[in-house]
């Protein structure tokens, strides 16, 4: 088939599809270079519908820095829709790059991004799509190298089998030494193993096909071990000592994505020590940029997009130590140029009445969030999220006295150590908020709680700890649906089977590969929709394949057990985490470390990067 | 921002552009926001609502349905202060994205009606990927422009399509192909889709890409 006839047989099945415009690319700032301009082409790769997908900031950022690279072309596919999937199928159009639809199988390397596993069956859905073997040793030379990278990688067991490498941690430079990899084996006509050995010798890349894992009887991990000597274990995840410069080129979407504004990241890394927080443990240490970086980055995103808003990007933005400086500096530009704020994750304890002051001022009638993520003082201790409902209190009182009207609890259910007295206290707490937001604000005071099931991840103190049982989930949703009937105050939950299944793929190892592929044939896609995801293909999967779920979700796991993801390093050591968890046991909590450092591994592992590149943007003390 | 409360100062500005092929799947809505943030990147002094999302206030002549392409499509939005024709030309199409290139702009009188209050009349060519044979078009246009009554339903509703079609024939263009080319009725109460005048002449939407050449206002 000619380049030209593909193009023009997708163009005939677009308009029976909705929402064509998420598959034609063209958009303001794309970059399309000429097929046989570069050397190594690049697809990265989002499994999920573009309008998720292009709003990745991830994504954006690679695309971004391969694309300055004159040798490099780096394009874009997500995954079609279930309608576009089955035209796609019908016609025998095969996966296509938005920038030169391109099949996806003509490019050299497949980036994907995994952030979370319910995206499992999507990534194996694009590699069938795109006529790629699943399975990474059924790839040879002609077949494109698929490299995964992402948060939810940092235990990469469980979609092993189906990738060639992975990039452990942040990627930035690490893709550059890939691609360089890539092309001196192209210069060396040398064979699939080689291209494999060659990435196993780049730092925080790990070739899951030169590891061997043995199992004791009973199905727990006895060993994991190298069987090449290129490929070194734990493979130390990557960090950049600086955060790289922000992105500089902002593709504006035609058609409408989840988030139509300017982000900017404005740190990386949390020191909190939340003890179910995935992404606190996985991102330190704590990296700032600077205010000017930031406005910078700011003022030229809105120039070239047209937003209406600006998102600063963090995952607790109110620990930013700058924040107030980055706020009042920001704020003439958004006046002037009309723009919305938005500045997610909020702590409690953090933030103060002059940021409350300057937020109201830029942005209001929004509504405001606050995560307490447990419904008692004792298990907040438990969790490590200490904050007494003093302050709390004190807390809501000063949102609504600024003049918010509308505040959003988050709790998790499920945490360890947590009993029924936990439950109601959410539900006291909510409408003890309430009655608060009353008092100041009168009848337009609303609170709205959304809750969500605590899931163990791995790399986090509480990796050992079980998945709280299916059915005392239920209990524990009917009780707090049940505590706020006849009350004004609203509550959304997640579905508690979709966080079910994101335990066992969070905490599976290699097996989970032939059940991954079942349900994917079972016709499991899109696992992350409320309207798509069915648990009922992965029950028969697990049957079909032998294996029981329970044994990854709800058993607790040994301490001395060899846990599926320790040969990955994230920079946090398992001493420490099991130290933490201990901790947690006995109802202790552990501070934030930016005063006083707990020796968490990540200045052990990482302090010569820290002093070959000197500044302040690192904040371990 | 307050607005300029005299409304001499306020300028109207038309532009005429086409919409590529870049933009073929856009829709009318997405379209919108696409020249609000168009408008938006020129950094003219556009007109926008008051309260907390400001909006640019915009006006286009017609929606065009997704899939199609334009020559000519028509858009009114307002200026606080005025600014040199050449420069508002210059900026907009500096900030215009793939697939929208802009024809002309000029300045309107700000008392003249809406513009989708104007709008007469849209002429489209319709070209095949398989072109049919010149006779079957013949036949097929002449049949439909003998008739009275052709009802058809759109979104629950039927209406009788014939007397939107004002003028139906083949063309053949340089290359040599052979297309379809109509006038259709686009009064605001009474608009022809060409889609649904394919359909009814038995091709899919598969079968064709539709272009409009041009709107009459009245
Ligand atoms: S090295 Fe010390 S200061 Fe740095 S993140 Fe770890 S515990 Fe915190």
């Amino acid at each position: 088939m000619t380049q030209k006839s593909l193009q023009q047989r997708i163009e005939r099945i677009l308009p029976t599809v909705t929402k064509p415009g998420r598959y034609v690319g063209g958009e303001l700032n794309q970059v399309v270079k000429p097929w046989d301009s570069v050397q190594t082409h690049v697809a990265l790769v989002f499994p999920d519908i573009y309008d998720l997908g292009q709003s990745n900031l991830g994504m954006a950022l690679l695309y971004d820095r391969l694309n300055q690279h004159a040798d490099i072309a780096a394009e874009r596919a997500f995954s079609p829709w279930v309608d576009m999937e089955t035209a796609m199928r019908n016609e025998e159009i095969p996966l296509f790059s938005l920038e030169n639809k391109r099949p996806l199988i003509d490019f050299d390397i497949i980036g994907v991004s995994l952030p979370y596993e319910t995206l499992y069956t999507n990534f194996l859905n694009i590699l069938d799509l795109a006529g790629i073997p699943l399975y990474s040793k059924a790839r040879d030379t002609h077949h494109p190298l698929v490299i995964a990278g992402g948060q939810a990688v940092f235990n990469p067991e469980p979609v092993a089998a189906f990738v060639d490498a992975f990039a452990i941690g942040e990627g930035e430079e690490m893709v550059f030494e890939i691609v360089a990899a890539h092309q001196s084996w192209i210069a060396s006509k040398g064979s699939r193993e080689e291209l494999l050995t060659r990435l196993a010798g780049i730092p925080g890349v790990y070739v899951p096909a030169l590891v061997a894992v043995k199992y004791h009887a009973d199905g727990r991990v006895q060993a994991v071990e190298s069987v090449h000597p290129a490929m070194k274990l734990p493979v130390d995840k990557r960090i950049l000592a600086k955060l790289p410069s922000p992105l500089n080129r902002f593709l504006v979407p035609n058609v409408e994505v989840v988030h139509e504004r300017v982000s900017v990241e404005i740190m990386r890394g949390c020191t909190r020590g939340c003890r179910f927080c995935h992404a606190g443990m996985v991102n330190r240490p704590i990296r700032e940029r600077s205010v000017d970086e930031v406005l910078t980055a700011i003022q030229a995103g809105l120039d070239q997009t047209g937003y209406e808003e600006v998102s600063l990007l963090s995952l607790s933005s109110s620990d930013y130590s700058e924040i107030i400086p980055l706020i009042e500096g920001l704020k003439a530009l958004l006046i002037e140029r009309q723009v919305d704020i938005s500045l997610p994750s909020l702590r409690i304890e953090s933030f103060s009445e002059d940021l409350m002051d300057v937020l109201q001022s830029l942005s209001p009638g929004g509504g405001f969030t606050l995560a307490p993520e447990a419904g008692t003082e004792r298990l907040r201790k438990v969790i490590n999220k200490p904050l007494s409902d003093a302050e709390l209190m004190r807390t809501v009182r000063s949102v609504f006295q600024h003049g918010w009207k509308s505040l959003k609890l988050y709790f998790m259910i499920g945490h360890p150590q947590e009993t029924l007295s936990d439950i109601e206290a959410i539900a006291d707490t909510c409408k003890a908020v309430l009655q608060e937001g009353r008092q100041i604000a009168g009848g337009r005071a609303k609170v709205h709680a959304g809750v969500s099931t605590f899931i163990p991840k791995p790399h986090t103190p509480f990796q050992w700890s079980a998945f709280d049982d299916l059915t005392a989930i239920e209990t524990k949703l009917a009780l707090l649906r049940e505590a706020f009937r006849g009350t004004k105050i609203k509550m959304t939950w997640n579905d508690p089977q979709m966080s079910l299944l994101e335990a066992w793929l969070s905490r599976g190892d290699r097996r989970l590969a032939p059940v991954i592929e079942s349900a994917w044939r079972k016709g499991a896609r899109f696992d992350a929709w409320g309207d798509q995801f069915r648990i009922e293909p992965w029950q028969a999967a697990f049957a079909e394949c032998g294996l029981d779920p329970d044994f990854y979700s709800s058993r607790e796991r040994g301490l001395n057990e060899v846990l599926p993801w320790d040969h990955i390093n994230a920079g946090v050591r398992k001493a420490f985490l099991l130290d933490d968890y201990q901790l947690s046991l006995a109802g202790e909590i552990r501070p934030d470390c930016r005063e006083r450092c707990y020796a968490c591994g990540i200045l052990a592992s990482f302090n010569h990067l820290r002093l070959a590149q000197p500044g302040g943007g690192w904040k371990c003390p | 921002m307050s607005l300029n409360p005299q409304v001499a100062a306020v300028t109207r500005i038309r532009v005429r552009y086409a919409k590529g092929n870049a933009l073929r799947f856009i829709g009318h809505l997405d379209l919108q926001r696409l020249w609000e943030r168009l408008l938006r990147r020129s950094k003219l002094p556009v007109r926008y609502s008051q309260g907390f999302h400001p909006r640019a206030r915009l006006n286009l002549a017609s929606a065009l349905p997704l899939g199609f392409i334009s020559d000519e499509e028509l858009l009114d939005f307002w200026l606080d202060s005025p600014c040199p024709l050449t420069e508002i030309q210059a900026r907009l199409a500096e900030a215009a994205p793939p697939g929208l290139k802009i024809h002309t702009v000029q300045q309107i009188d700000p008392k003249e009606t809406a513009l989708q209050v104007q709008m007469k009349a849209s002429e489209f060519t319709v070209s095949f990927y398989d072109p049919p044979a010149a006779t079957e078009l013949e036949q097929k246009i002449a049949w439909l422009l003998t008739q009275e009554v052709i009802n058809k339903t759109r979104r629950k509703k039927t209406y009788n399509l014939r007397p939107l079609v004002l003028d139906m024939q083949v063309i053949n263009t340089l290359a040599g192909e052979r297309e379809l080319w109509m006038r259709l009725l686009a009064e605001p109460a009474a608009t022809g889709r060409p889609d649904d005048i394919l359909e009814e002449l038995g091709f899919p939407n598969t079968a064709y890409l539709v272009r409009r050449t041009r709107v009459i206002l009245g």
